[in-house]
């Protein structure tokens, strides 16, 4: 197994984790034939709704209003489910999020914890902080303890073990839970992993969530999920505690309505996922009687502030972005160094980082807006890239080093060029004159040096013409308009 | 602890203020509410959505239900059934072991074969079935641990679209569950494999009381 680091701060940056990645078919047909099959699936389902667009627009709308008005909801947020019983806490970073849910444990006296997928608990890193304070982290989504059991990282944000067979998942359970019997059929295989849970769920007292939404008009919480491990997190233990990013609010009950038609059908390919569950603090009698919910900020505030970027914090987690998106197809998440991977990756990492880390990703697309075209909640993601590629290069300039750079150096060149007509035509005319060594009879260019040949290295470049457009306009015949 | 409260609501006070951002109640609501279908072309869609879910689905005159329902039972070859106290004591045909869930603990609900309850609301648009949890659906726990699902939905409690359902919640629920189908994953390879944790069967009974 390579080894995967999605720790942003040390991750390799995206060219070079990418490269091993490339050569390894097998991961690259595993995500290749995960993602073609949740596309097709959305594909289908999109089509259908008539009122799509309308309801983009209404998922859009719903999430702007939470960020303009984000104290707002959070205050009432944490008025309303106070009020239900629920205890509410507020980290402004990974380790004030860590200690919280590990104090809180640790008053539970608790050894061993079952989780729901949750990205954020990812991207805080929380599973080795529980394992240093002796709390067993145990992840009931199938997925994620594939992941767990193979000592693997996720590589998609729905999905987060796309890129695992099931030749793969055979051989990780068979060494991980002692089921040599099991042979590769999916279904034998989640059985195994049925099996292997319930008795988790039935003994643990204390489990660790997401949130998809948290209601600010009702104090409500809400869980999407497939499988049935969320409602058992949710029911079974004495203590639950949701973590959640400030952005997952929606201001009131009905604007679910939006929410949960545009998820599924994003995130899944289905009309609805098979379980939705909605709880408000503590019901007595029904499911855990100590709730807490921790709010995490982990560099969110500062993405509010700033005008274009203001949108990553839309984002609903459907991971359509990733499934449509040329570059992610190719590479999966892994190259991405960072639990978000692919489009909304490129753009949330490095903000999360506060543009000090994860550089590399604002480079890692092709602008072709296929993210764009498929968000439910219309982030405008190559328009945030370009934004974030402009605060890369500000901040690049500023560096002594970067003086003596040949592509910065080329860059002053170059605006000095085409910043006068005389130095223009100068520069072309040395530059017909420079190509004609590296043009062949064939009129390409296939090998440049130095600088350029990271262009020809992948792709061929026409030979410059004899002619310029300049050149002909001059020499036309004066007569002719 | 407060002061990092303190701290964020700074920094999104800072981050925010200024901007002019469209108040709720004007938001762009011009999707779909209402669905086209008439009552026998929700009630069909409604069917059709579970079938797809391999749900098993049966209708039923609202007299008949008793009987229908110890029809279902039967078939499923199982004889120890949880109830939540809410149901009907006509509904619970003789001949079964019925559990009536008076803070029955978790073993105990594990223990049972399945569970029979009402429900709040169908979607017809998406097969949903909407349980609120109150004394006849049961608790949370109720629906979660059996392996087999016998649910009962009225059709006049069928709506087509999910927001026609929200129209039915003037005050929202605190708990509520909506359930499209059986617990299932695709997490292997893309293949959707029925019944992970949730129940494995689901069965749904539609009473036509509107018609």
């Amino acid at each position: 197994m390579m080894q995967v680091d999605l720790d942003p701060r040390t991750a390799l940056p995206f060219p070079q984790a990418a490269l091993p990645i490339l050569r390894n078919t097998q991961l690259r047909k595993n995500v290749a034939h995960a993602t073609d099959v949740i596309q097709a699936k959305r594909a289908r389902l999109v089509a259908e709704k008539t009122d799509w667009q309308a309801l983009r627009n209404a998922a859009a709308a719903i999430k702007d209003d939470v960020l303009g008005h984000l104290d707002r909801y959070l205050v009432e947020f944490e008025a309303r489910c106070t009020a239900a019983g629920g205890h509410v806490h507020w980290a402004s970073d990974a380790a004030e999020a860590r200690s919280i849910i590990v104090e809180i444990l640790r008053t539970e006296k608790a050894t061993e914890a079952i989780k729901i997928k949750t990205m954020t608990s990812a991207e805080i890193q929380l599973n080795p902080a529980l394992e240093a304070a002796g709390i067993k982290a145990v992840e009931t989504d199938l997925a994620e303890l594939i992941l767990q059991l193979g000592e693997d990282e996720p590589s998609h944000i729905v999905a987060p073990a796309l890129h695992v067979n099931r030749s793969q998942v055979r051989e990780i359970f068979a060494r991980r839970m002692g089921r040599t019997d099991l042979t590769d059929d999916p279904q034998a295989l989640t059985a195994a992993a049925r099996s292997y849970l319930r008795r988790k769920f039935l003994s643990v007292d204390t489990a660790i969530c997401g949130a998809n939404f948290m209601v600010a008009e009702t104090g409500a919480v809400t869980i999407v999920e497939s499988e049935g491990n969320g409602r058992m997190c949710l029911t079974l233990p004495r203590t639950l505690i949701a973590l959640a990013g400030i952005e997952k609010l929606v201001p009131i009950f009905r604007d679910l309505e939006v929410m949960l038609q545009v998820l599924a059908r994003s995130a899944t390919g289905e009309r609805m996922n098979p379980y939705t569950s909605l709880w408000t603090g503590v019901t007595p009698g029904d499911g855990p009687q100590n709730f807490h919910v921790v709010l995490l900020d982990n560099g969110r505030s500062s993405i509010l502030a700033r005008h274009t970027e203001r949108q990553t914090l839309r984002c609903i987690r459907c991971a359509a972005c990733q499934n449509t998106c040329p570059v992610y197809r190719q590479t999966g998440g892994h190259a991405y160094g960072s639990v978000y991977g692919g489009p909304i990756g490129a753009i949330l990492t490095p903000q999360l980082m506060h543009m000090d880390h994860a550089q590399s990703l604002p480079y890692a697309s092709s602008l072709c807006a296929a993210c764009y075209e498929v968000c439910p909640v219309k982030i405008n993601i190559p328009e945030v890239l370009i934004e974030l590629r402009a605060q890369v290069v500000d901040r690049e300039r500023k560096q002594a080093a970067r003086a003596f750079d040949l592509m910065y150096i080329g860059m002053r060149v170059a605006n000095s060029i085409f910043a006068s007509a005389w130095r223009f035509r100068l520069a072309q005319r040395l530059g017909r004159i420079g190509l004609r060594l590296f043009t062949k009879k064939d009129g390409w260019i296939h090998a440049l040096p130095s600088l350029g040949a990271r262009w020809t290295m992948t792709r061929d470049l026409r030979g410059l013409p004899d002619q310029t457009f300049r050149d002909w306009w001059a020499s036309r015949p004066k007569d002719r308009v | 602890m407060s002061d990092a409260r303190q701290q964020i609501l700074d920094r999104i006070r800072r981050a925010t203020s200024g901007g002019s951002v469209t108040e709720h109640p004007d938001l762009p609501r011009n999707y779909i509410r209402h669905g086209s279908l008439d009552k026998s072309g929700r009630l069909n869609l409604m069917v059709e959505r579970l079938q797809e879910y391999d749900a098993d689905v049966v209708e039923c005159a609202p007299d008949d239900l008793p009987a229908c329902m110890a029809d279902r039972l039967h078939s499923s070859g199982k004889n120890r059934f949880v109830v939540p106290p809410g149901l009907p004591a006509e509904w619970l045909a003789s001949g079964f072991d019925w559990k009536l869930d008076r803070g029955l603990t978790h073993a105990e609900i594990e223990a049972c074969d399945g569970v029979v309850t009402a429900s709040f609301a169908g979607v017809a648009d998406s097969g949903t079935i909407v349980l609120h949890h109150s004394a006849s659906e049961g608790r949370r726990v109720l629906t979660l641990l059996p392996d087999w699902h016998l649910c009962i939905l009225r059709t006049s409690q069928i709506v087509e679209t999910l927001p026609e359902y929200f129209d039915l919640c003037p005050l929202p629920p605190t708990l509520a569950t909506y359930i499209s189908g059986p617990s299932a994953t695709a997490d292997i390879e893309m293949t959707r494999i029925k019944g992970v944790h949730g129940p494995r069967f689901l069965h749904v009974i539609l009473v036509r009381d509107d018609a």
